[in-house]
């Protein structure tokens, strides 16, 4: 491994450290609210796939630091999404809730003046649950996830009559983690009297959850303040205790970005 | 910039799906979705085909012979649910809008030991209602409590109320005939008020993978004392028949490891499948037993319960408003109390 991987990997582990060591940095920040569609399979509860209408919010930081000669990049994300959705037939309903905060560190790779590539290690935490109004002893199924993946993003600078935007894309890809999940046909019922589970907690890899997070968005100046409107395209899938489930989202989204300096830098 | 925007888009289109093969909205993959998914998920295949030779493989040829390709929803119903009832199972339940399927013979083949006419004379007109319990008692001194639905809870205070005020009786008869089941945390809650200690009165096992036995190891199941709670530490006679199904059976089967307790009646029905419910492509829901839960020596309580004195109610008792099996408990604790 070379140097700044390491270095990397390192800010990862230490990240509450590593923000007090980060001064002098410029903060993005960017608030969101969209809706979209999902398409949502859970064997655990159904065969069929439900299909609905989503509600979504992002959250996201993004913290230019001078660490690594100031081209890293320290980037927050919390995301929540909420679902009705129905089966085919229209005999059956979801109601599916899940959370998502991811943590990555980037990597500056300037192209030229308005091209540049990031990228870098990610953690990303998951949690959230999918309710089948009308099964009976399986009417939930918990989602509990925790991955360290590889981040990637383009941005891309330009001007529209010397008004300045930026395109930016964005890949999330989990390589390895922790899942939780129910075994085959194990009732939440047996969970609550074992209350051994170990089983219960399974290793996740490409091979069986290739999901993948991206985010394509465009930022355009309003008098003094930024707009974003975003696409995102979340497709979170695994294959694990014989349960098959996927969530494919993709949602559109819309809200502000404020750029600051940190208060660390106006003191200094 | 283009090239940059070749190598991106096609990522958007990237991931390798992970899908569940769905059937047809057609008689045919209707019925081969059912078939498959008992086929890998209910839990008492192995055990029916030693009980009465159930061959689930069999059942698929038998009843794919009758399908047609135009035949009309109706007439799809009843093939697959007269193909559910091979499985002997009260459990099994096939759900369309304009019916559900039901196997009945668990109780409909035995005598109904059960008359809430005659019922009502002994309750009378100043029985007590705490919840879902109806008590009173009776005049030999003997406390009478009737609990027709485990779908109803009860209360821990209800509990701590109604034993308190029998606490004065010899005995008590705890009635749950005609209580087809519900909340396996109200049996739980109901049988910690007859033991002082932890006892094991069960296993649970349930399916790790699609194979007929890919069972996972058993759990034990304890029922553990309510403690700082009312318990009763006297004689208690169980009351049983033929629709004391699902969780009523899992609680006469945890009264059954109760040194006190005194299962009387008729056998229970059974039902000691935990169920799942799973779906076809025409959207009709289907429920089946998918956890089986076994007696404290791992024997099958699927098919029932016996109880410690077999009784039915007699013509000759019914003609004179009495309830054989009532009497009989009262009999026994009055005995018991000797």
């Amino acid at each position: 491994m070379n140097k700044p991987l390491l270095t990397l990997l390192f800010l990862i582990l230490l990240s509450p450290l590593s923000i007090h060591a980060q001064k002098d940095s410029i903060i993005t920040r960017a608030t969101l609210y969209g809706i979209g569609h999902t398409n949502q399979l859970d064997t655990y509860l159904s065969p069929m796939e439900y299909t609905g209408p989503e509600l979504r919010i992002l959250r996201e930081n993004m913290r230019k630091s001078k660490c690594l000669e100031g081209k890293l990049m320290r980037q927050s994300m919390f995301q929540a999404n909420v679902s009705m959705l129905g089966n085919k037939a229209g005999t059956g309903s979801e109601f599916s809730f899940l959370a998502n905060w991811n943590l990555a560190y980037l990597y500056q790779f300037p192209i030229d003046n308005q091209l540049k590539f990031l990228v870098g290690p990610h953690i990303d935490l998951n949690g959230g649950m999918i309710y089948n109004f009308r099964n009976s002893n399986n009417p939930v199924n918990a989602k509990a996830y925790a991955n360290l993946g590889a981040s990637g993003m383009a941005m891309y600078q330009f001007r529209i009559k010397e008004h300045p935007f930026m395109l930016r894309y964005q890949l999330n890809l989990p390589l390895i983690g922790l899942m939780f999940s129910p075994e085959y046909g194990q009732p939440y019922y047996e969970m609550s009297l074992s209350k051994d589970w170990g089983k219960n907690i399974c290793f996740t890899s490409l091979h069986n959850q290739p999901s993948v997070r991206q985010f394509l968005s465009v930022d355009f100046p309003i008098r003094k303040t930024y707009l974003r409107l975003e696409y995102v395209c979340d497709i979170q899938q695994a294959k694990v205790n014989h349960l098959k489930s996927h969530a494919w989202s993709h949602a559109f989204m819309i809200g502000f970005v404020r750029h600051f300096q940190s208060v660390s830098q106006s003191v200094k | 910039m283009k090239r940059i925007l070749l190598y991106i888009l096609p990522l958007f289109l990237w991931a390798s799906c992970i899908t569940e093969d769905i059937q047809d909205n057609t008689p045919q993959g209707n019925f081969e979705a059912l078939w498959r998914t008992i086929d890998t998920k209910y839990c008492f295949l192995d055990y029916k085909h030693e009980e009465y030779g159930l061959d689930w493989d069999e059942v698929y040829r038998q009843y794919s012979n009758r399908l047609t390709k135009d035949m009309t929803k109706k007439q799809l119903f009843q093939v697959l649910a007269e193909m559910l009832e091979e499985l002997r199972d009260g459990h099994v339940n096939l759900v369309a809008a304009h019916e559900t399927s039901q196997y009945r013979e668990w109780y409909d083949n035995y005598p109904a030991n059960f008359v809430d006419t005659i019922q009502r004379i002994y309750l009378g007109k100043d029985y007590v209602m705490a919840g879902a319990l109806k008590y009173k008692i009776l005049e030999d001194n003997i406390g009478y409590i009737y609990y027709g639905s485990f779908s109803s809870a009860i209360g821990e205070s209800n509990l701590d109320e109604v034993l308190n005020e029998l606490s004065i009786c010899d005995g008590l008869i705890l009635d749950v005939r005609n209580n087809g089941g519900g909340l396996l945390t109200m049996s739980d809650r109901l049988a910690a008020r007859f033991t002082n200690e932890r006892v094991l009165t069960g296993y649970l096992c349930y399916k790790k993978g699609p194979g007929h036995n890919d069972f996972s190891s058993p759990e034990p199941i304890y029922v553990e004392p309510a403690m700082d709670r009312v318990r009763w530490q006297k004689p208690v006679a169980i009351l049983t028949n033929r629709r004391s199904y699902s969780s009523t059976n899992d609680f006469v089967g945890k009264m059954k490891a109760m040194p006190q307790a005194t299962i009387i009646g008729d056998k229970t029905g059974g039902g000691s499948g935990l169920p799942f419910s799973s779906e076809l492509p025409n959207g009709w829901s289907v429920r089946f037993s998918a956890s089986p839960m076994y007696a404290p020596d791992m024997s099958h309580q699927e098919f029932g319960i016996e109880p410690d004195i077999p009784v039915n109610m007699t013509s000759e008792d019914m003609h004179q408003g009495k309830d054989t099996i009532i009497e009989t408990a009262r009999k026994h604790l009055k005995d018991k109390k000797k």
